[in-house]
């Protein structure tokens, strides 16, 4: 993506002229050389047009028969279409419309130049040979030389013997040099065989076959190898293929030698159709040499709308053994996940319906040292839910499930919710009022209850609920600038009656996070098993700072819960309830156009203690510079500092870093230092990484990537850059 | 303290067509809020509308905040990126391509995956909700010469 990027970015050069004849000289050849004009007529020089275009021969003398072969010496100059010759002697053959040119030769070809010994052109096709060519093309900006090139057709061409290379000037910082090298401008590609790339004039890469794109699109062919060494598997050798099968579908296959466990296949498909697109990758190993198993994985994702009202989806990951992430990913993305989920979705909607089914499943990756409770199948889960707004004046809504919960080990059973909802909102621009009354009617029936538990469980339980605000304006100055300050009380009261639920089982609920969207719902529990009995009014303070533009400018904000009655509805392994809720703050906005900062802390009012708190800054004076330093805590479970910053070290010099640093366990979590050194035709990437993966287990991965423009990029483990966007917030390419 | 009750919003247009598709929930709730207004008529074709919404991206994407000391994930950051622009159906523009990018937090616990699909449901809908007005916000005060 990078390489596309560069190429569009960097301005094409045009085709240096080849050596202008002095003006002066030009005239003077005009005037004693009568012109040389064989067929056609006068037409606007044009590429298709060539055919009718005249051959138009300048020289100093001329000798021979014109109308057969004429002999033109000193200063000649012949055009025809698209194509210009200039050389000290040329011969040229009229019956064939066939130029040899010798001495001082050079041609423009289609914007392209060629300087060389010598030339034959057959001038009507702009087909011909050139001797000891230099050559610059238009096209990927490429420049070489080469003992000779051969134009096969206007659009293919063959370099022998020769050097290509995207750097200007005579000795390029890079330079690919093959037996045969065959650029076809119709097919867009290069193929390079017996090809050695040279860096820096120390060999870098042999490839018996090389083919890249010329103009940055994509292609079929082989991809640069890619080397390696990791600590888990020794020394790697990849060798990836790219199919390009049409222009919505490809495929990548990359064979991979990791020398301490075997030979890795994987392969990789993408499509994407009108109705329907999706990706899925494999890969594995057979008989690892370690572990003495097989080792695979597989990601799939599809989507699809199978009729007008029917959509269909499906998201299936699996991997053979719990460490297949991190004795074979180096990206944190797939190690950090410990949960591969497998689903498929099928969804019928109508206009103010939507009628669901799904089955899901996850694969645990356990990690021994701290083991996850596995989370529950619902094989399957009915979905319905409808909704409409404004029925004379009135909103509401019917949500409604029906689940077969699975489990190995725990308790199993089928629950089937009904939540119809009725409101009734009154709006106003400067103020609100929406009262709301919900029914939670949930039916139980379990398949082997634990001792002492009934097979069937009934629960109905009515919520009423008043929402209400009001919005205040006034002009403000802030920080020199005139912006609308807002200041927005907001009053939300919920009642729903207590009903003992502890018989009940627990299959998908848990305590929601406490946070702005939390206290302003009616359950205090996320999922059906549980509806928290409460009798509260939750009062909040935001006010907002909005430019002109109508863009917010900061927020902030305050809210609290007061509790009426002690809460009785607990989880299992709950904290015991508090008579008041948790104190919430957050700001967040930009304090000037460079510096932005946000945060947010949760305090318990019981304790007077912090339960939750983020403290993030981030510094953007310019694009390429950025810096981020962001403290994470919540109470018993976490507590970070995090700092990652890019920045310009000196000219082409880039460095990026991050540190995420547990303060709670005294370790780092993840950490990255990168460089990043940019040339105008090339760009040098290394990577440190070391992450956690396991308890008292971290991987440590290195990764370097050489980025050649126009021909690829070399290197090994992830891409750089993707692990650069993903750890440094607010990363933006250098270019 | 200068502070008065927010008056009534007009928008400076008298129709607009919202360029998202049926099903989407955001273009529902943008709809519903500009029809509250009672002056400003939704078109259902672009062509009949004073002023159309292009949506250029929305995009919903999970990023990981933070981790725990055995590498497994604790934060997840929810980013809802929405970038539109305001133009006429010549394609004269009143609003430049302009990005909107919310974000919440939410603590993550693989014990409690399904209980915190449903959670993530409930920010996003409050992210939305939060979009809408930010997107009025806009709309009230487009420079329509």
């Amino acid at each position: 993506q990078t390489a596309a990027t560069e190429q569009t970015t960097a301005p094409a050069t045009p085709a240096t002229p080849v050596a202008p004849l002095a003006p002066a000289l030009a005239k003077k050849a005009k005037e004693s050389i009568p012109e040389v004009k064989l067929i056609g007529s006068n037409k606007p020089v044009d590429r298709d047009a060539d055919k009718d275009a005249p051959t138009i021969i300048e020289s100093e003398s001329m000798s021979g028969r014109p109308e057969r072969i004429a002999n033109f010496d000193d200063h000649v100059e012949i055009q025809k279409g698209g194509m210009t010759i200039k050389a000290d002697r040329a011969t040229y053959r009229n019956l064939e419309d066939e130029v040899d040119a010798s001495g001082n030769m050079s041609l423009q070809r289609y914007g392209d130049c060629y300087t060389g010994d010598s030339a034959r052109m057959q001038m009507d096709a702009g087909l011909g040979h050139i001797e000891n060519p230099i050559y610059k093309l238009v096209k990927n900006n490429a420049q070489g030389h080469a003992n000779s090139i051969d134009f096969l057709s206007r659009e293919h061409s063959v370099i022998n013997q020769g050097t290509y290379s995207t750097c200007e000037g005579l000795s390029p910082d890079w330079y690919l040099k093959s037996d045969t090298l065959n650029l076809d401008t119709g097919l867009d590609s290069g193929v390079a065989k017996k090809a050695t790339v040279y860096f820096k004039d120390v060999p870098i890469l042999f490839a018996p076959s090389l083919s890249f794109p010329l103009s940055g699109a994509r292609q079929s062919g082989l991809l640069p190898p890619t080397f390696g060494a990791s600590s888990k598997g020794g020394i790697e050798f990849g060798l990836p293929y790219y199919y390009n099968i049409a222009p919505n579908r490809d495929l990548t296959i990359f064979p991979k030698f990791i020398a301490r466990r075997g030979l890795q296949l994987g392969v990789e498909g993408r499509y994407l159709g009108e109705t329907y697109s999706g990706e899925t990758s494999v890969e594995g190993l057979l008989h690892d040499q370690q572990t003495n198993t097989d080792r695979w994985s597989i990601a799939s994702v599809h989507k699809q709308k199978l009729l007008p009202n029917v959509d269909f989806s499906w998201d299936i990951n699996a991997a053979s053994d719990d460490d297949y992430p991190s004795d074979f990913s180096r990206s944190i993305t797939k190690t950090a996940q410990r949960l591969l989920l497998r689903e498929a979705d099928l969804v019928y909607y109508g206009s103010i319906w939507s009628l669901g089914l799904r089955v899901s499943n996850y694969q645990v990756l356990q990690d021994l040292a701290a083991p996850i409770t596995r989370p529950y199948d619902r094989l399957p889960q009915l979905n319905f839910h409808a909704e409409q707004r404004d029925l004379m004046g009135f909103d509401w809504a019917v949500d409604s499930s029906l689940t077969r919960f699975w489990h190995p080990s725990m308790v199993r059973g089928d629950r089937t919710v009904l939540n119809p909802q009725l409101s009734y909102p009154i709006i106003n621009p400067g103020w609100f009022i929406t009262p709301k009354v919900s029914l939670h009617a949930t039916n139980y029936h379990l398949e082997n209850p634990d001792p002492g538990q009934p097979t069937d469980l009934n629960r109905v339980l009515p919520t009423l609920s008043i929402d209400s605000g009001m919005v205040f304006e006034r002009k403000a100055n802030f920080f020199g600038r005139d912006l609308t300050q807002t200041l927005e009380p907001r009053l939300f009261y919920v009642r729903t009656p207590y009903k003992d639920q502890s018989l009940f089982p627990n299959f998908d609920s848990a305590t929601a996070d406490f946070n702005f969207a939390q206290i302003f719902s009616e359950n205090r529990f996320t999922g059906s098993d549980r509806i928290g009995d409460s009798n509260q009014i939750t009062a909040a303070l935001i006010s907002r700072f909005i430019e002109a533009s109508g863009e917010e400018r900061l927020r902030l904000a305050v809210g609290q819960r007061f509790y009426f009655n002690t809460q009785r509805v607990t989880l299992p392994d709950a904290a015991a309830s508090q008579s008041r809720s948790d104190l919430l703050l957050s700001a967040d906005g930009k304090i000037s156009k460079t510096l932005s900062a946000d945060a947010a802390l949760q305090l318990s009012q019981t304790d007077r203690q912090s339960v939750r708190a983020n403290y993030g800054l981030r510094w953007q004076p310019e694009t390429g510079k950025v810096l981020n330093a962001e403290y994470r805590f919540q109470r018993d479970t976490l507590e970070q500092l995090d700092i990652s910053a890019q920045w310009p070290l000196a000219k082409r010099w880039y460095g990026v870093a991050r540190s995420n640093y547990s303060i709670l366990d005294k370790r780092l979590v993840e950490g990255v230092a990168g460089f990043e050194y940019r040339q105008d035709c090339w760009a040098f990437r290394v990577i440190i990484q070391r992450f956690a993966t396991a308890t008292l287990q971290s991987t440590s991965a290195f990764s370097f990537q050489l980025e050649l423009n126009g021909l690829g990029k070399f290197g090994l483990g992830s891409n750089p850059i993707d692990v650069l966007k993903k750890n440094i917030s607010g990363y933006q390419s250098a270019d | 303290c200068g502070f008065a009750m927010r008056g009534a919003v007009s928008f400076p247009f008298k129709s607009i067509y919202v360029g998202f598709g049926d099903s989407s929930p955001l273009g529902g709730e943008l709809k519903r809020n500009i029809r509250a207004n009672g002056q400003t008529v939704i078109t259902s074709s672009a062509n009949d509308a004073e002023v159309i919404l292009d949506v250029l991206t929305e995009n919903r994407e999970k990023v990981i905040l933070s981790l725990n000391s055995q590498g497994r994930v604790r934060e997840y950051n929810l980013v809802y990126t929405f970038k539109f622009r305001v133009r006429d159906k010549t394609g004269k523009e009143f609003l430049e391509p302009t990005e909107i990018v919310l974000k919440r937090n939410i603590t993550f616990n693989e014990s409690q995956v399904l209980a915190k699909e449903a959670e993530e449901a409930v920010l996003y809908r409050d992210m939305q909700t939060d979009l809408v007005q930010q997107i009025l916000r806009r709309l009230a005060v487009l420079n329509m010469s």
